[in-house]
């Protein structure tokens, strides 16, 4: 599969990915660095070593009902947004729904829109609805902005499955569903995952839609991490942010497990 | 796998479909014997995939029936057809092994498991397959592939077995071996069988009776000797085979036959029932033209006409000479190659009088 780039081209795209190493896995690192640091400030470079910030993170009580809430609210994103997209993208994909553009262009905006102000304007209508809850507001504006990803990876995946096998299942005497089940779904397999890792690490690292829709109880961990950074810039902080790394790294470990990354990447 | 006994005859009646605007199947009429094997055969976009797809219920027909056994059931879902399908990118799952893929129509039939083990194994041994029955169809070759695809097919006892350019991924020796294959074990279980292709060799040797499909409309429906040897049309004369079109004018009728002038100069008789016509299309085959240096007397119960060679193409069994005749037309004759290089003695230029015996010379429709 991948086949060895030579030439001038290769040389680019080489160039490219060691720049985007550089710009993404370098700052990173950094943050990891200092989160050992035993300085009272968060400046680079690090001095001596100690695991003390996680300790004191750790059994930061606020810290751990953040990160409770980022990680529910996540996978609650992650559960509706899988229960809601894959059903839509299977049928604006294959029936003859009226309006399917529209209604895809519509589950797509997400994307497009600033999420920034779609929870500005979220906020406003809620408010308007009289809906105060904030848990149910952070979990209705997430789910908002995770679905997209479903559909898009679905409806992707969708596109690439051999129409012929759900065909010979169906001549070999498979009702609709049973090749849904036993045919399609096998093959979106990797997709659904891709969608849902996606969504996972969009909502837990959400800032703009959990700053307008999160409180003080129901804070998500960037906005802790925000509100913790502009009281004190200690070593905790780098600390929480490398536990947010570690989490998408588990994440993404956890997709490999599943399916395999390369599958639910080609999408 | 015993014979079931379940073949069941098939009748098209009035098949249409519309796509838009476009008819792509047109009133196709046509029934299929219990047991017998029928190619669909035409050129690219003449209709023949989506004709199978409608008998095999994955596009509904706009007009007309499918009957199978004589049930109606143009309006039974696929699912229910009891249907064997085999398409020319195998279609298998590649979730599943090659065990799994044949067993998954026994599954659907709501069949208990102890029953469909020793069928898929029958299955798997009629295409040669037993020891293949753990591996992932990724791991076979297309043959292989195409082979499971079929055991597949027909361990539920299809009414009906659909093949849609089954061979057509495959290199030109295992093609050829894979329809001896498959005709054997369509003729063994009796299993009436619909294939659609474009390659006329694989309908001659596959196929009881060959329908030559254009525009969505039948062509001409025979046997693959009738076909070939009396082809109805000039559509179908070049299609199957190659073919020499010669222009004359009927000037007189002998018993049976048509007296007619070639365009090209020459006599010849005709075969024809219908004599009210006064100018005539005749199709001969290249196998059966002679080739003769002017000044050698035909003898009386040949045709012929004079030709100047123009091309001489070496084909091994055979040498292809290729020639203009006196009216600007072309004109080939195919000769073989039994005491060597027979043709080496024409050269390029060369007036010559080709010839063939009468019975040769077809009248065929001019379209
Ligand atoms: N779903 C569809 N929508 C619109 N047009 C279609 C559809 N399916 C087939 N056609 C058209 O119908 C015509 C016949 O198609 P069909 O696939 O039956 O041809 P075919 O004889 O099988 O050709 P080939 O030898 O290339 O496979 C083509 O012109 C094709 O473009
Ligand atoms: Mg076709």
């Amino acid at each position: 599969m991948a086949g060895r780039l030579s030439g001038g081209g290769g040389a680019a795209v080489y160039t490219m990915a060691a720049a985007t190493l550089v710009f993404v896995a370098a700052p990173l690192a950094v943050v990891v660095a200092l989160s050992f640091s035993e300085g009272a400030l968060a400046t680079f470079p690090p001095v001596g070593f100690t695991t003390a910030w996680y300790e004191a993170v750790i059994a930061n009580e606020e810290f751990q009902n953040a990160f409770m809430v980022s990680v529910l609210l996540a996978l609650a994103a992650t559960a509706t947004s899988f229960a809601l997209g894959v059903p839509a993208a299977y049928a604006l994909d294959r029936w003859p729904v009226p309006g399917a553009r529209m209604i895809e262009a519509a589950l797509l905006s997400p994307f497009i829109l600033p999420i920034l102000i779609t929870g500005l304007a979220l906020l406003q209508f809620l408010a308007a609805m009289k809906m105060r809850d904030a848990a149910v507001n952070l979990f209705i504006g997430h789910v908002l902005v995770t679905l997209p990803y479903l559909v898009r990876t679905v409806t992707a995946s969708l596109k690439q499955v051999d129409r012929s096998l759900e065909e010979a299942a169906t001549t070999l005497g498979a009702a609709p569903w049973q090749v849904f089940w036993r045919v399609t779904v096998p093959q979106i397999v990797p997709g659904i995952a891709a969608g849902c890792l996606f969504a996972f690490m969009v909502s837990f690292d959400d800032f703009p839609i959990s700053f307008w829709l999160g409180d003080a109880e129901t804070m998500p961990l960037p906005i802790f991490l925000h509100s913790s950074m502009s009281k004190v810039f200690d070593p905790s902080i780098t600390a929480m942010s490398s536990l947010m790394i570690l989490t998408g790294i588990l994440a993404v470990i956890g997709l490999e497990k599943l399916v395999g990354l390369r599958r639910a990447m080609s999408v | 796998m015993a014979k079931g006994g379940t073949a069941t005859d098939l009748a098209l009646s009035g098949l249409t479909k519309v796509f838009g605007t476009a008819t792509v199947v047109d009133r196709v009429t046509l029934r299929i014997a219990a047991g017998e094997m029928v190619a669909l055969l035409g050129p690219s976009g003449c209709g023949k995939t989506t004709t199978l797809r409608m008998i095999a219920g994955l596009v509904e027909p706009t007009k007309g029936e499918v009957l199978i056994g004589g049930y109606r059931i143009t309006r039974v879902p696929s699912h229910r057809r009891n249907i064997g399908m085999l398409f020319q990118n195998y279609a298998l799952f590649p979730h599943m092994s090659v065990a799994a893929n044949v067993a998954f129509g026994l599954q659907m039939r709501g069949m208990a498991k102890a029953l469909i083990q020793p069928k898929v194994a029958s299955a798997l041994a009629l295409v040669q397959l037993g020891d293949y029955a753990e591996r992932l169809p990724s791991a076979l070759s297309g043959g292989q592939q195409q082979r499971v695809a079929l055991a597949r097919a027909i361990v539920i006892e299809p009414s009906l077995l659909l093949l849609d350019e089954p061979l057509g991924a495959l290199d030109r020796n295992l093609r050829e071996s894979m329809q001896v294959e498959i005709r054997q074990i369509q003729q063994r279980l009796g299993i009436t069988a619909v294939m659609v292709t474009h390659d006329q060799e694989e309908a001659l040797t596959m196929a009881d009776r060959v329908v030559i499909m254009r525009d969505g409309r039948l062509e001409q429906v025979g046997t693959p000797a009738e076909i070939y040897s009396r082809p109805t049309s000039r559509f179908v004369a070049s299609f199957i085979g190659a073919s020499n079109f010669l222009r004359g004018s009927v000037a007189g009728r002998n018993g049976d036959q048509l007296q007619v002038q070639l365009a090209s100069g020459g006599q010849v008789l005709v075969p024809s029932a219908d004599g009210g016509r006064s100018e005539i299309l005749i199709s001969v085959r290249p196998e059966a033209v002679g080739l003769r240096r002017i000044g050698e007397t035909p003898s009386a119960s040949e045709s012929g006409t004079p030709a100047t060679v123009q091309q001489i193409v070496y084909r091994g069994q055979t040498t292809h000479v290729h020639m203009r005749l006196d009216d600007g037309e072309p004109f080939v004759a195919f000769l073989p190659n039994r005491q060597g290089e027979q043709a080496k003695t024409f050269s390029a230029g060369e007036k010559v009088w080709a010839s063939w015996s009468s019975q040769s010379n077809w009248p065929v429709a001019d379209s």
